[in-house]
């Protein structure tokens, strides 16, 4: 289940041979001469060990710029003892922390010992659990531990190539051996030690590295199976001048990665900025953005790099916005080239490029994009339709014709609800916690609320309540809220400039009924949040404000019954208005009837129907059926 | 998913049915159309936003319909088909292919219902040169089912079966898109050679594999009922048995700007289109009555439009198309919680062609709290504090540097070698102006020769300095030929050049007095 680029060890030869020069010399004179007396430098040889290092350092970058996590690689020095660079630990796993040892490895020195302490040493690293491993049961049937082993040396002929493989293998066996056997016993305490796993295959790579002009006896090996499938081992002659390609090349198939030549992109010269000049460069990413180019290829054109064209952004594009499907991280193949650099600014200033199939007839198609995204580069193929296209109106479906949602106020919540990265676990829950908070209560439309549209005589108030706890200061701007609301409502105000128009109309004659949903509402919003002791105290004052309220019309009897004389009809009962008796008026309802339901008009008896039934459902014309059967 | 229905067309279709009902005669052909257009009316209810292709084999093939939401164009064009002459498979999937990577590309997971009599029309060999042929794993996500019109006892069927199970089987071997998990096709045989027999397999069928997927969209105590269309497929990750499924509550965690967002790494994508909420009006108080307790009061206006509401569902409110508006005027989009460890983001979308049709979308992430690395690790977004303040914000850098923005030593191509070297040398000729710059150049030189173990060049970039120093002009001030010399001899001093923690630092003394003491 892990695969095989999991993980990659490196093991370098840090033997005095790997000291001698590459012979392929490097000549910095490249400028014209400066006149007579001007002593050419003499052209300078990379070492062995310097060309290897590259390579391999190269071969990470690549790595570790498309994977940040889950391919790991390791290094290990391997002279007259193994060197390990770094660990399997994530912290380990860069190229500063990889370089800065190998800083202190320093040059070759003086000195005996070989590459097979360094090729043991990377066996044993193999059975060290990756952080992921370690933190899955190895026990599992679908665990499998597999890795990568790359050996740079360089060995006289085939026969030590072959002893060097089967001293690797030789090292192998007793090891998986010995972590079969170990591990029932350990899985107490598998907690504590760090246990060794069972390698499942090892595939060793053996590149055998000579200078320029050497012979050499060694030749190239295809990969052959060792120790009943347990091993893979390759050998690959290289000269040390042509080992970074190698590397280079190797890494797309141990990464199943592919490349892409962006052709045809337009910079200014270096020398002469007013001119410009079109430059390739070439990309590394996935062999998946490809598979919509190969589909209709050869096994033979897949090998190559695709060719795209730079389609010169107009203005702002999408970004890869555009694109349907996943997108892949994306490193420059040459990364000191300056049309590199030029290519990775340019994204990296978070502007976005086409590309596409460069075709012969004329006729464009756009087929991936090249972006920026928090700092790394991403392509995304383009094209094809989506099954999602063309969606149902959502005007036509549920909810659609309802005009008046609050898209306002719920663009405030949003806000209130932004999401920041933050540190430690149970962030998420933090953020549910709050929106299940701030939406306690909360009407989808205008017309089916009052409060929300009361605009700044409330806002504070239904603000506040939504936090978690309230301080004493909070508490007492709630309490403002509802005594002016209260002051208000005794000076038979109402704050209808505030309302939407349909309310305002009409309003005049039911401004009672409005006072009622207001405070109704208002309940309803402070009950829903009534967790700590200051929103209950809120709570209490409200209550205290509703009794007083619903006190105060009773001591405007007179007037009350002004507007009875005038408005009930004289098959009224006598006494409807009188709040004391409501009990005798209505039927009963349960604490969420009252609670949801509309508040009752003091004045009016409830129906006679759901007297009688009480907290049951009323049955409407229930004698109906009895009238219909009794003339039969 | 996309679906083509594969139409057999061969001249062995049109045999005819023998039945004890003699008023209706069928042949296979008849009743394989009847299994397409049960196919059809089941997703005219279940799946109308399907797009279906009807495409007719023999040993050629032919797009009789393309892709459409359209089913009466495929009702309508079965009995116009004309017969072909003999059964050719492997042509047909060529052909399905081709029209699938142009239509729908390589991304979007497809349907294909191969609708044929049941026999391959070759012996074992012949057979055997069939499933050589076959196009088949596809390079787009696909399943195949076959629906063969054909008693279930008939001989043919059983010497076809290995190569419809080949078919069914290379199809799930999807080389492409790791993420997705398709559930495998499957061969649906009929009970028995008649209308009712294939229709009840075709339902199977139906029920199996287009299933509409329901859930609820949750913000706090918000809710809705969604469809998500398509239906969603179980993810993987890579190294991971465990396979992610949608679960049935989309819970919001929060909401991020547009922009802050980006295009996260997306494994598919779905529309979110609302849903009445069912039931009577007993249990719409259920839903919305204790969010809106005003609800009763505010209806008491007019009980008319209350019922208008109940039997016109687009007339009652709902959270999602408020949602939709929303994140449409603020433009930000939603984080959703799909699962354990799995996000998803929900926001507006609307086709460039068609700016005014918009509607939510939902975009799967790849499941882990990595598939966005520019918002940090998923599982730790958070509400901003009222009392905190937040120390981060986006887009979150990367811990690692990225080397296309650093400055490794990739001296592996002898340009980029050349290009340090000569930015050395620049500096070294326009002293003393480039003095800080001289010396930053040659300690990021030395830092990487001393990891590369390249003491060569030190020693070759010492000589060069020399070199410089003697073709100072003579109006130069001696500061430039003692800070060069200085430098020269800093690189090749045998005690402190190959050592790291040294650092070479410019001459810094009076020069008036050095050059007095010289």
């Amino acid at each position: 289940m892990f695969p095989t680029n999991h993980k990659t060890i490196f093991v370098l030869d840090h033997t005095p041979y790997f000291g001698i020069s590459s012979d392929n010399p490097i000549d910095f004179d490249v400028s014209k001469s400066r006149g007579p007396g001007y002593v050419p430098l003499p052209s300078v040889c990379k070492s062995l060990w310097t060309c290897s290092v590259e390579a391999a350092v190269e071969y990470c970058r690549i790595v570790w710029d498309l994977f940040p996590e889950g391919k790991l690689v390791r290094f290990v020095v391997s002279d007259s003892a193994a060197h390990i660079l770094n660990t399997w630990a994530i912290a380990q796993q860069n190229l500063t922390h990889v370089l800065n040892g190998l800083c202190l490895v320093g040059p070759v020195r003086r000195g005996a010992g070989g590459d097979v302490v360094g090729l043991c040493a990377a066996i044993e690293a193999l059975a060290e659990p990756s952080p992921t491993q370690a933190a899955q049961r190895p026990t599992d049937m679908l665990f499998q531990n597999r890795g990568r082993i790359i050996c740079i040396t360089s060995a006289r002929d085939d026969d030590s190539i072959r002893s060097l493989a089967e001293i690797a293998l030789n090292t192998l066996i007793p090891q998986n051996k010995k972590a079969s056997t170990v591990q029932p016993p350990t899985t107490t305490d598998a907690s504590t030690s760090t246990q060794s796993l069972v390698v499942h295959y090892c595939h060793l790579v053996i590149i055998n590295v000579t200078p320029e002009k050497a012979d050499t006896r060694v030749n190239n090996q295809p990969v052959i199976e060792m120790g009943g499938g347990l091993m893979g081992v390759e050998v690959i002659v290289c000269r040390a001048s042509a080992l970074a390609n190698l590397l280079g090349r190797l890494v797309l198939p141990h990464y199943r990665l592919v490349t892409t030549t962006v052709t045809g992109i337009p910079m200014k010269e270096e020398q002469n900025a007013s001119s410009s000049a079109n430059y390739d460069v070439e990309i590394i990413h996935s062999a998946e953005a490809h598979a919509g180019l190969r589909a209709l290829q050869t096994a033979a054109e897949s090998t190559e790099s695709v060719v795209l064209r730079w389609w010169t952004p107009r203005g702002a594009e999408g970004g890869a916005g555009g694109c349907n499907g996943p997108l892949w991280r994306v490193t420059p193949a040459d990364v000191a080239s300056r049309p590199s650099a030029c290519l990775v600014n340019f994204l990296l200033n978070g502007r976005s490029v086409t590309l596409e199939v460069p075709r012969k007839g004329g006729g464009r198609s756009a087929s991936h994009v090249l972006a920026a995204q928090g700092g790394e580069l991403w392509i995304g193929a383009l094209g094809g339709r989506t099954p999602y296209e063309d969606p149902p109106a959502l005007s036509e479906g549920a909810g659609g014709r309802v005009t008046d949602y609050r898209i306002k106020e719920f663009g405030a919540l949003m806000q209130q609800n932004k999401l920041l990265p933050l540190r430690g676990p149970g962030s998420n829950t933090k953020s549910r916690a709050r929106l299940q908070r701030h939406t306690t209560y909360w009407p989808l439309t205008i017309s089916s609320t009052l409060i929300f549209n009361l605009g700044s005589v409330i806002e504070p108030l239904t603000r506040l309540v939504v936090q978690e706890t309230l301080t004493e200061d909070e508490v007492d701007s709630c309490r403002g809220v509802l005594l002016s609301l209260l002051g208000m409502e005794s000076r038979h105000e109402f704050p209808t400039s505030q309302l939407p128009s349909n309310f305002r109309g009409k309003s005049s004659g039911r401004r009672d009924e409005q006072w009622r949903q207001v405070w109704g509402e208002l309940e309803a919003l402070i009950r829903a949040h009534s967790a700590s002791p200051a929103h209950r105290a809120l709570l209490r004052t409200l209550l205290e404000c509703r009794s007083h309220n619903n006190h105060n019309t009773e001591g405007e009897s007179s007037r009350a019954s002004v507007i009875r004389a005038t408005t009930d009809s004289p098959l009224s009962p006598v006494g409807a208005g009188n709040g004391n008796s409501s009990s005798d008026v209505w039927a009963p309802r349960n604490v969420l009837d009252t609670l949801l339901g509309a508040p009752r008009p003091p004045r009016r008896p409830d129906f006679a129907g759901r007297m009688v039934a009480g907290s049951r459902v009323a049955t409407l014309y229930q004698h109906l059926q009895q009238d219909v059967e009794t003339p039969h | 998913m996309p679906t083509v229905i594969l139409l057999d067309v061969s001249l062995s279709m049109s045999r005819p049915v023998s039945t004890t009902d003699t008023t209706e005669s069928h042949t296979r052909f008849t009743i394989a159309s009847a299994a397409i257009n049960t196919f059809l009316d089941y997703l005219c209810i279940h799946a109308k936003l399907e797009y279906v292709a009807l495409v007719t084999f023999s040993s050629v093939y032919e797009v009789a319909v393309p892709f459409t939401r359209e089913f009466d164009n495929i009702r309508v064009k079965l009995p116009q088909l004309e017969e072909g002459d003999k059964t050719c498979i492997e042509a047909a999937l060529h052909g399905v292919n081709h029209l699938i990577l142009n239509e729908w590309g390589y991304q979007t997971p497809v349907q294909i219902i191969l609708i044929t009599d049941g026999s391959c029309g070759v012996g074992a060999i012949g057979r055997n040169r069939i499933i050589q042929a076959l196009p088949l794993p596809p390079t787009y996500p696909a399943k195949i089912h076959i629906l063969p019109v054909v008693s279930p006892h008939d001989p043919c069927l059983q010497h076809a079966m290995p190569l419809y199970q080949k078919i069914v089987d290379l199809a799930s071997n999807t080389v492409n898109n790791s993420n997705v998990n398709l559930i495998r096709g499957a061969i649906y045989c009929p009970d028995q050679l008649s209308v009712p027999g294939v229709g009840v397999a075709m339902t199977r069928l139906c029920e199996q594999h287009y299933q509409e997927f329901w859930c609820t969209l949750k913000c706090g105590q918000l809710e809705t009922r969604v469809q998500i269309f398509p239906a969603p497929h179980p993810a993987q990750q890579e190294g991971l048995a465990a396979s992610y499924t949608l679960s049935n509550q989309l819970h919001v965690i929060g909401f991020l700007q547009q922009q802050d967002l980006g295009t996260p790494i997306a494994i598919s994508k779905h529309l979110v289109i609302p849903q009445a909420q069912v039931g009577t009006n007993s249990s719409t108080r259920e839903n919305y009555g204790s969010k809106t307790p005003t609800k009763e009061g505010s209806s008491n206006e007019g009980t008319s439009t209350d019922e208008d509401n109940i039997s016109d569902p687009s007339k009652v409110p709902n959270f999602c198309v408020l949602l939709h508006g929303a994140l449409k005027v603020e433009g930000m989009a939603a984080i959703v919680q799909l699962g354990s460890d799995w996000w998803g983001t929900v926001s507006a979308w609307c086709e460039v062609s068609r700016a005014r049709r918009s509607c939510l979308l939902l975009s799967i992430l790849r499941p882990g709290a990595s598939a966005a690395p520019w918002l940090g690790a998923l599982d730790q977004l958070g509400p901003a504090d009222e009392t905190s303040v937040s120390t981060e914000t986006f887009p979150v850098r990367s811990w690692r540097s990225y080397s296309g923005g650093g400055s490794g030593c990739a001296w592996a191509r002898p340009h980029a070698l050349l290009a340090d070297v000569q930015k050395v040398l620049r500096h070294a000729r326009k002293l003393p102006d480039k003095t800080q710059h001289l010396y930053k150049e040659l300690n990021r030189l030395r830092r990487a020769a001393i990891s590369l173990g390249f003491s060569e060049l030190l020693t070759c970039v010492g000589s060069a300095l020399e070199r410089e120093c003697t073709v100072l002009p003579s109006s130069a001030p001696p500061e430039c030929a003692l800070q060069l010399a200085h430098a020269a001899a800093a690189l090749r001093d045998p005690r402190t050049a190959l050592d790291i923690k040294h650092t070479l630092q410019p001459l810094a003394a009076n020069f008036t007095v050095t050059s007095m003491s010289h």
